[in-house]
């Protein structure tokens, strides 16, 4: 798994990379300082990372023979994941609603490319996450083979600080971003 | 005061911030606090899991709760103005601070095998490379003509 996540690490740097290159390069809106909105994806960065707390937890119960409450909190690291989806998915709404899709501007395809794919590592996770409540529920997952809980909990902890990177990167030092120099000659 | 710098170090014997040799046939350490040592290894097993093993649920609601208040720290930042060139640099550092804090104590990886440490270690820097000749590309590539 640390392998896997070595070479995830170079592929979402090559991601976050494209989208520093192109970043504050897009001639026409909407730009990130009108699009992004700050306190609510904070709220769902909060979740994301409350989400690692519930894994740890999750894995510490199932280490202490704990069924209940190991599935317990397993069910909400599946809960919390699932609420960040919704926030993503109603983000993705509102930008398309506002005009931002990945065809519209180099802002909406870096966005949407980065974004999308580290959803589509958050669905797996969450699907995942809810085999393994399943199995812990019905006691094929125990102490003696929590490992399968630690390695799914690597991927999730993973999951968790790209978006510590992401949330940096494009929402907190793009959030003022708007039009490049010049960009005002081209609409007249 | 090398004895007290010991102390405040001490992790097993090898000093905190050395990982230890075989992780994954060891027991995990006995102290997970940030830096160790016998006074404040005292006040870490009242908070965590007798102090031993694996760090309770009390150790991980803390790192949570840090995770927590960094975040609020940057939305924070984010509100402010007036911290110009300092505002990027601040914000990557937290950023750093959070990320080093889910890879070292959530994912264990403080207390993991040697060998798992060099390979993400080793894809982190090969990341950050491309990463900065992209960007150091972009930057300075059309200047060569």
């Amino acid at each position: 798994m640390w392998t896997f996540l070595g070479s995830d690490v170079m592929f979402f740097g090559a991601f976050i990379a494209t989208y520093l290159v192109y970043r504050g390069r897009s001639l026409n809106g909407p730009y990130p300082s009108e699009i992004l909105n700050i306190p609510v994806t904070s709220v769902s960065t909060f979740v994301l990372l409350m989400s690692s707390l519930a894994m740890v937890l999750g894995l510490y119960y199932l280490r202490e023979g704990q069924k209940n409450k190991a599935t317990l909190w397993i069910l909400v690291v599946v809960l919390l994941g699932s609420v960040f989806m919704g926030f993503q998915f109603v983000e993705f709404r509102e930008f398309a609603h506002e005009g931002l899709t990945p065809r519209t501007n180099i802002f909406g395809t870096t966005f949407f490319i980065l974004t999308g794919i580290h959803g589509a590592h958050v669905t797996i996770g969450v699907i995942w996450m809810a085999f393994l409540a399943y199995s812990s529920h019905r006691g094929k997952l125990r102490a003696d083979n929590s490992l399968d809980l630690e390695i799914a909990g690597l991927y999730w902890h993973f999951v968790d600080i790209v978006w510590i990177v992401i949330f940096t990167v494009i929402y907190l030092i793009s959030a003022n971003d708007g039009p490049p120099p010049g960009a005002e000659l081209l609409h007249g | 005061m090398a004895n007290l710098w010991q102390k405040l170090t001490y992790h097993r014997g090898n000093g905190w911030w050395n990982l230890p040799h075989t992780a994954s046939q060891e027991p995990d350490p006995p102290f997970e606090g940030p830096i160790g040592g016998a006074w404040l290894s005292n006040i870490w097993r009242t908070i965590t899991h007798g102090g031993v093993s694996h760090a309770g649920p009390g150790f991980y609601w803390l790192v949570g709760l840090f995770l927590g208040v960094i975040t609020l720290l940057e939305v924070w930042l984010f509100t402010l103005k007036g911290l110009g060139g300092l505002y990027i640099p601040i914000l990557l550092g937290l950023s750093a601070l959070k990320f080093v804090g889910v890879v070292a104590f959530f994912m264990h990886l403080r207390f993991d095998g040697r060998l798992f440490t060099y390979i993400f270690t080793a894809s982190m820097g090969i990341g950050i490379g491309m990463f900065t000749l992209v960007l150091l590309l972009q930057q300075f590539g059309n200047q060569v003509r």
